[in-house]
């Protein structure tokens, strides 16, 4: 019997161990609320990948911003939003619209953070949405007929409006912000799915008589951004969900903002009942660079219990998730030199900062180290995919005074190459623990659509140019490959209905970042917007 | 070596000026370059001399002066373009056109030279004018940083959730009614109660009411929520509710209630 007890901890282990893989649904933003955009299907394998074809495509008629999408698959349903909160219901097997939805948007207000939207959530047959203007509304996902709608905070005076997708957890519909680079103060929301009542406000910066308060000077903690313009994961058996806020405003002058700035790039850890903090762990003190820990946070068991967060200053953090005790961290790209490194409790080393009036070389670039399209987690090969972007700026600091809800960024940049003049994209299979590259796919341009891993040793991504392609997750070598006519910056997805699988990209180029390129690429000027879903399938004898 | 060069960049900047524009249209373009630098080339906006970001590319590109002005004074409406039009002078708006304009033949990193752009017409009326009385209590009619606060249900001047009245359209007696009192202890008659199936009961706003469903704003939380309730759904509407306006203004102090009413009244005048 004492032989025993190890072996059954073991199996108890691994049945608690956190299971984050996709099966014939794909019913979150992030595959599961663990973020693994990792998909159990393996009928599209490595052997057969070469014969994948168009099965339909689904023109959404709204090219603004491009489309940057996770489309959500339940039952046989794919829904998809696109710029303007727009939404379509449609089927999964032949593309045929079921309902539409197009969200009522003022007529005049400012989209500073963009038209675009990044997904939907779905739960209990309500769909709900964060709007261009703030509001967040839930629809009937049967008909598409509005439930109900709220204003978080007036966009016309904050500035600020929401893009990511909600999170649904315990019944709860917690969406983040974007104002991060705006006079505005973050905060995270949870609202109750079925009457979308207020249930609880997280600030991402600390009011007075709050610990972490002390960390701002004067009154810039109300004007000091901390967005949660991404979407966060839940842990079900710890009751805890995770949140990755962004920079601080002014993004690169800190002289009005003294002291550590919480919980600005920082990853946290709320109960999900409450909001309350749990844990913080802050990646960045003091931000200058606009490094947001904005990205997505994936969870795995290692078997410790872990999470992955890849930050916009290019470095990856490897967390404990259940009290956040820093692991390691690991840079997903070669140009950095805003610091030498990081050392073993997590802190920064050689910090390089921006001057005020003086350019000064500053890498990777604003546009990130990697940009938020998501990395995927594969069990099966034990390896973390995540696309890397080399690239600089020269940063010119300058002092600036807030004003509620406009731009604040405290400087100006200009994209420069490299030092080595080796600009450009990759994609790396990564050991999580050590960072070890198992391989890398390199791209002229930065690769800006996320990653989805397969259990058909297949990883799925698409670059600037319209190519969607299919790389053996194990060497990295492309099997396949299909141009959708407009570049990618969307997050694919993989599902099946009546026994056969399905791989779904968005394909859309736009964004921030894409017009950045422009800077640096002036053709990717000259790249056609698009927005349309191409989804693809094994023709019906090969399976 | 070095002198030498000085010399040459002077007589070559002074050959420059002579060639093409006046000393004050290089002032304008330079004062413009500077604004520019503030607030057009930040972030993901326009880039660094216009090279292009989120926003489109300005630089080899021409454009009309009045549309320069109309843009950057009133914005593009459900674009990322703001209006700038409270927050800069005219003069400051000639210099970005005059700037702006200078970028149509640049090459390399600065400006080239440029037309003198003329005089934009006139602008709105900027913050400076509130009284700080005014501007108090606009602050905290629109608080972001209380989550109860009165533009959860009341728009004014474009802002805000219209949940309840317009209070720019109250009479001038009632602007002139004792202002504390009015906020305090005003009994709100739209506010209804309504009893769902569910067993739920909740204050309400009616909105509109149809033959399948019933548009409500939803007062048991702030903010409020826009609800379509299916009438299969609602067991009853009762005319009494037992909110009270007092519910919604208790973050705010007497004081603050005061400076709440000045501003309504100006905005009501201003109306």
């Amino acid at each position: 019997m004492t032989r025993l007890i190890p072996l059954l901890m073991l199996i108890g282990s691994a049945l608690l161990a956190q299971d984050g893989s996709t099966k014939e649904n794909w019913p979150e933003y992030g595959g599961q609320s663990s973020a693994w955009r990792y998909s159990a299907l393996d009928q599209v394998d490595a052997s057969n990948v070469a014969q994948l074809a168009a099965a339909w495509v689904f023109q959404t008629g709204d090219n603004d911003g491009g489309l940057q999408s996770t489309p959500l698959v339940l039952d046989g349903i794919m829904y998809v939003s696109t710029s303007h909160n727009r939404v379509f219901a449609l089927d999964a097997v032949t593309g045929k619209r079921l309902w539409s939805y197009i969200y009522e948007l003022p007529k005049t207000f400012t989209t500073f953070y963009g038209p675009w939207n990044r997904g939907v959530a779905v739960s209990d047959g309500r769909l709900v949405m964060g709007t261009l203007d703030n509001h967040v509304v839930a629809l009937d996902a049967k008909t598409g007929r509005q439930l109900w709608k709220v204003n978080v905070e007036d966009a016309n005076q904050c500035g600020c409006n929401i893009t990511a997708a909600p999170l649904i957890a315990k019944g709860k519909v917690i969406v983040g912000v974007t104002g991060g680079d705006s006079a505005h103060r973050g905060y995270l929301n949870a609202f109750d799915i079925k009457t979308g009542r207020h249930l609880w406000r997280f600030w991402t910066i600390p009011g007075p008589g709050e610990k972490g308060h002390e960390t701002w000077q004067g009154d810039s903690w109300k004007f000091g951004g901390g967005s949660t313009w991404m979407t966060g994961s839940f842990d079900a058996t710890l009751g805890l969900i995770y949140w990755a806020v962004g920079n601080p405003a002014a993004d690169f002058y800190g002289g009005n903002r003294k002291g550590d700035n919480l919980y600005t790039d920082s990853i946290v850890a709320l109960d999900v009942e409450t909001g309350k903090l749990k844990w913080h762990f802050q990646q960045v003190p003091h931000d200058v660079w606009d490094w947001d820990a904005a990205y997505e946070i994936v969870l795995v068991d290692l078997p410790r219990k872990v999470l992955i967060n890849v930050s916009k200053g290019g470095y990856t953090y490897v967390l404990d998730r259940t009290n956040g005790e820093f692991i390691t961290a690991w840079p997903v790209a070669k140009n950095i030199n805003w610091i030498k490194g990081v050392g073993p409790k997590g802190e920064l080393l050689g910090r390089n900062e921006p001057v005020v009036g003086k350019p000064k070389l500053i890498c990777p670039s604003i546009g990130g180290g990697r940009s938020w399209n998501h990395g995927a987690w594969s069990p099966k090969a034990g390896l973390f995919f995540s696309t890397g972007i080399e690239w600089c700026q020269e940063v010119t600091a300058q002092p600036e005074t807030p004003s509620e809800g406009k731009t604040f960024f405290g400087g100006t940049f200009k994209l420069v190459p490299t030092p080595d003049k080796k600009s450009g994209g990759h994609l790396g299979a990564y050991e999580p623990l050590t960072g070890k590259a198992v391989w890398k796919y390199e791209y002229k341009y930065p690769l800006l659509a996320s990653v989805l891993a397969t259990a058909g040793n297949l990883i799925f991504t698409g670059d600037a140019e319209g190519d969607f392609f299919a790389l053996d997750a194990r060497s990295g070598k492309k099997l396949w490959s299909f141009n959708t006519g407009s570049g990618h910056r969307g997050s694919s997805i993989s599902y099946s209905v009546n026994g056969r699988q399905y791989i779904a990209t968005p394909s859309g180029w736009g964004s921030a970042v894409a017009g950045l390129m422009q800077q640096f690429w002036p053709e990717t000027e000259q790249f056609p917007n698009g927005s349309a879903v191409f989804v693809f399938a094994l023709p019906e004898q090969k399976r | 070596m070095k002198l030498l060069i000085g010399v040459f960049l002077l007589h070559a900047l002074l050959l420059a000026d002579q060639a093409g524009t006046s000393l004050g249209t290089s002032a304008v373009v330079a004062r413009g370059d500077k604004l520019f630098a503030q607030g057009c080339a930040v972030g993901y906006c326009h880039g660094s001399a216009g090279a292009a970001a989120r926003s489109p590319r300005l630089r080899g590109r021409t454009f009309e002066k009045d549309y320069l002005v109309k843009v950057i004074r009133d914005g593009i409406p459900n674009t990322a373009m703001p209006a700038w039009g409270d927050r800069l002078t005219d003069e400051d708006i000639n210099a970005l056109v005059a700037y702006t304009q200078s970028l149509a033949t640049a090459t390399g990193d600065g400006p080239a030279p440029s037309e003198t752009a003329s005089l934009a017409p006139p602008v709105a009326v900027k913050d400076s004018d509130l009284t700080p009385d005014v501007r108090q209590g606009r602050e905290l009619f629109y608080d972001p940083q209380r989550l109860q606060r009165c533009s959860n249900c009341h728009r004014v001047q474009g802002i805000g959730t219209p949940v309840s009245s317009d209070l720019t359209k109250l009479t001038r007696a009632q602007l002139a009614a004792e202002a504390v009192n009015a906020l305090k202890y005003g009994r709100p008659r739209r506010v209804r109660s309504i009893v769902a199936k569910d067993g739920d009961r909740f204050p309400a706003v009616l909105i509109e009411r149809g033959e399948s469903e019933t548009r409500i704003y939803d007062l048991k939380a702030v903010p409020p929520v826009q609800r379509n309730l299916p009438n299969s759904e609602i067991q009853s509407i009762q005319q009494q509710s037992g909110w009270r306006h007092s519910q919604a203004v208790q973050s705010y102090s007497s004081d603050e209630l005061k400076s709440i009413w000045t501003f309504i009244r100006w905005a009501a005048e201003r109306k």
